[in-house]
This record gives structure tokens, C-alpha cells and sequence, in this order.
């Protein structure tokens, strides 16, 4: 099976499409598809003296902060107007727009170079030593 | 503070989704002469909307003003005789000269964070830490304080003995329905019971939603407009608007039924099905072994949480 990207957003036209607020919360949700970020999450996004960001999900308390995609990287959000039923066939995607950084928020905890988003971000350097020219 | 209103426009101009305090003028009287002090909650048990605790505070000679204001058992006073009596509070001269009233609006955010904490904060915490804090801030504020009365839902004996531990020099009677026993609990709980009703009045949906009071009812688990709210304002990712209390049990379980499932990642709910970790059912032993060749992931993965995955199945 192949799997084709297609981009048919213009950078120039709408940069702002790429350049999304994007929010990395503390738990699986499972659900796919559109949520209402900005009326029930983002007006109780609080930032303090110390530029440390405060939030609640469900009724938990978030601390978050602000995050940039390492260098190189950026983020793409794809959809796929229908699923083939087979499970070898090739696949589609269309590319619906992305982010370049975005607000990582933990339970509870102050989020710290321990969290494993930040330890999973070691890879890359690893990978580009390992495969790199 | 000089009306009804002006307690509605002041409720509205706070964020609804923080605590904040509400308090009046300390009447001189009360920092020369020894007074009394009464505290009580309101909205404890509703699924919607804070919870306020309030406290009054008048000299001890002074006990004749609660009795003419009409301060008796609250919970036999209807909300308009609660409104009037308030009113006075803040209006009529032998009242604001003689006593004093602070309350603290403790969201249903807060509730709901507190109780969902990592390390858990019961309500009686919030509830007890709200209380104390009241105190303390009447006292700073230099109030003669010679006697405090306490209403209670849990035991009184150790409540008791915590407020003794932190306040040893003032009298301290703790009390399950305090309220109708001593005016001057009854004062602080018409305090706390009509900044909560006028907290729900002026209720502004930070989430856009075009609804007020009249929409979802008292927070009362019973009350029928509030059972319709919960079953039918649920949001499949985010579950409620913040006047909810995410962490009761009504709005927990509407959540299971109705929202998508959210499973946060420390918390283990460990159900009496559910065999403990590592533990083999019997019948694991006599079926065919798993081809082990797989290949075991480097240390570094494995700690990392990186996994080969294919996101597109």
C-alpha cells in the first residue's frame, strides 16, 4: 500500500493555516475530529507573573507550557476524505493545515525537562547522528 | 456594598472561574469590644455553581441587633426574607454600625481542581481551609475576636480541636445546625446563602453559552432544570462548562455515559474485576507459548515512549 500527501494549501496565500494554536493534553481522549478549543479551553488558559500557564480539563488542573517543534520539524494535520475498505489499498490524504509549536500541559505537575515529551525530542538528535550525512 | 445590585454587579465583574472574597467595612465597635463570630457554607451538595462561606461578626453586647434583624434558623427563611435581611445588613444603621460580614466565593473550578488534584483535596479541606482563612482575615483586619461559632455537616470534635490549635485564645463552639441554634451563625449563613443565589443569578458562560438561572435551576441534584442541563449541555470533548462540578458523582457518570471516555494518564482505578498487574489467569498456562522472537526494544525507546507505529491505520 502507498500512501500519498497531498498539499493543495498555498504557504504564501495563508500562512496563518500553518501557524495554528495547538494544545498537547495529559490523556487519551478518544475522539477524532472537531472540538470546541476555543470556547471551553482557551478562555480559562491563564499565564502568571513567571510566564507559567495555568488550565483545566475536565475538572483537572493543567500546568502547561509554551513549546517550538525542534528545529527542521513541523507539524501537519491531513484528512482523509474516505477510508478505503480494503486494508492494502493506497491511501489519501489532504493536507489541512499544522502548527510550529504548541502548548504541552501536564496533570498537575510543573512541566520540566523530565516530562517524556521532552526526552522522546532526544531521539531526533540521536537519529541524525545515526542517519545523518 | 449598598443594595442587592450592587452585590450582583460586583459578583459579575469577578472571573467566575477563580475565588475571590467579598467583604464590608469593619464597624469600629467591633475592634474595642469583644466579639462574637459565626460561620457557615452555603451550596455545599449542587452539582452547579460555587460554594460560599460566610462569616458575621458582632460585639457581644451587641446580640439584640441579630435578634431585631430577624436572624433566626435560615433554612426556615425564604429567599426573599434572606434578600431583605441582607439588604438591612448593608443598609440600616444599627446593623452596619455594629456588625460585620465577610464571604468567600470558592468556584466550581476550584472544587472540581482541588478534588482532581494528584494528591486529592476533599471538600472538607476546601470547606475548613475557606473557614480559617476567613478568620484569619478578620482578625488581621483588628477584630476584637473573643468567641467563634462554627456550623458543621461532618463531626464537630475534631474541627474543633483544629480551630483550638489555631486560634487558643477564643472560645470555640463547633456545631451540627449551628445555624438555628446561634444568630450569630444564622447571619453568616444568610451572608453565604444570598451571595450564592446571587452568584447563580448573574452566571455568564465564559463558553458563549446564552443561558442564565432560569436555564439550569438551583445545582441541586433533584431540581429538574438542573438534571436537564447536565444530561443535555455535555460537550464530547470537554464535558461542561465550568459551572459544573466535573468531580460529582452525577456529572461523573452523565460524562461516562455521554462524553467521549478520557482517560488520564496516572490514574488507576483499580476495580475488584480487575486482576493485579502481573498476575497470569490460569488458563494462560496451558495455552500455546507467544513466539517470543520478537525484537526487544533498546532501553532508550522504552523510556522515551517511542514506539514504530503507523498512524494511518
Amino acid at each position: 500500500m502507498s500512501i500519498q500527501i497531498e498539499n493543495n494549501l498555498k504557504n504564501g496565500d495563508n500562512p496563518e493555516i500553518f501557524e495554528q494554536r495547538a494544545h498537547y493534553l495529559p490523556c487519551k481522549i478518544e475522539v477524532d475530529g472537531a472540538a470546541n478549543v476555543e470556547k471551553y479551553f482557551e478562555p480559562y488558559v491563564v499565564e502568571n507573573e513567571n510566564g507559567e500557564l495555568s488550565a483545566t480539563f475536565r475538572g483537572h488542573p493543567l500546568d502547561g507550557v509554551n513549546m517550538s517543534l525542534p528545529d527542521g520539524y513541523r507539524a501537519i494535520l491531513v484528512t482523509e476524505a474516505k477510508k478505503p475498505l480494503a486494508d492494502d489499498a493506497d491511501r489519501r490524504f489532504q493536507v489541512a493545515g499544522g502548527f510550529k509549536e504548541f502548548v504541552y500541559w501536564n496533570w498537575d505537575k510543573k512541566p520540566s525537562k523530565n516530562d517524556n515529551i521532552v526526552k522522546a525530542f532526544d531521539w531526533i538528535d540521536i537519529a541524525e547522528a545515526i542517519h545523518g550525512d | 456594598m449598598v443594595s442587592l445590585k450592587t452585590l450582583e454587579d460586583y459578583l459579575r465583574s469577578k472571573d467566575n472561574s477563580k475565588n475571590f472574597i467579598n467583604c464590608s467595612e469593619v464597624p469600629p465597635i467591633c475592634k474595642s469590644e469583644p466579639c462574637m463570630l459565626g460561620v457557615d457554607e452555603a451550596g455545599r451538595g449542587p452539582v452547579l455553581g460555587p460554594m460560599v462561606y460566610g462569616v458575621a461578626f458582632c460585639p457581644l453586647s451587641q446580640k439584640a441587633v441579630l435578634q431585631s434583624l430577624g436572624c433566626a434558623d435560615s433554612k426556615a427563611l425564604t429567599e426573599d426574607k434572606r434578600d431583605e435581611i441582607f439588604t438591612k445588613m448593608l443598609t440600616e444603621s444599627e446593623p452596619v454600625q455594629n456588625v460585620g460580614w465577610t464571604a468567600e466565593i470558592i468556584s466550581p473550578n476550584y472544587i472540581s481542581n482541588s478534588m482532581y488534584r494528584r494528591a486529592k483535596h476533599s471538600l472538607n479541606e476546601v470547606s475548613m481551609n475557606s473557614a480559617i482563612s476567613l478568620i484569619k482575615k478578620v482578625i488581621e483586619e483588628g477584630v476584637n475576636l473573643a468567641e467563634i461559632y462554627v456550623d458543621t455537616v461532618g463531626p464537630p470534635e475534631k474541627y474543633q480541636a483544629k480551630l483550638l490549635e489555631i486560634f487558643p485564645n477564643i472560645k470555640i463552639t463547633v456545631a451540627k445546625k449551628a445555624d438555628s441554634i446561634y444568630p450569630i451563625v444564622s447571619a453568616a449563613s444568610i451572608v453565604a446563602k444570598v451571595t450564592r443565589d446571587h452568584a447563580l443569578k448573574v452566571w455568564s458562560f465564559k463558553e458563549g453559552l446564552d443561558m442564565d438561572h432560569t436555564g439550569f435551576g438551583s445545582g441541586y441534584p433533584g431540581d429538574p432544570l438542573t438534571k436537564k442541563f447536565i444530561r443535555d449541555q455535555v460537550d464530547n470533548v470537554f464535558g461542561y462548562p465550568l459551572l459544573v462540578r466535573f468531580s460529582w458523582s452525577t456529572a461523573e457518570l452523565m460524562l461516562q455515559e455521554k462524553a467521549a471516555t478520557c482517560t488520564f494518564e496516572d490514574v488507576e482505578e483499580v476495580s475488584p474485576n480487575k486482576k493485579a498487574a502481573g498476575t497470569k489467569s490460569i488458563s494462560t498456562f496451558f495455552s500455546p507459548k507467544e513466539d517470543k522472537r520478537l525484537r526487544k526494544r533498546h532501553k532508550f525507546f522504552e523510556e522515551r515512549y517511542l514506539n514504530v507505529i503507523n498512524a494511518f491505520e
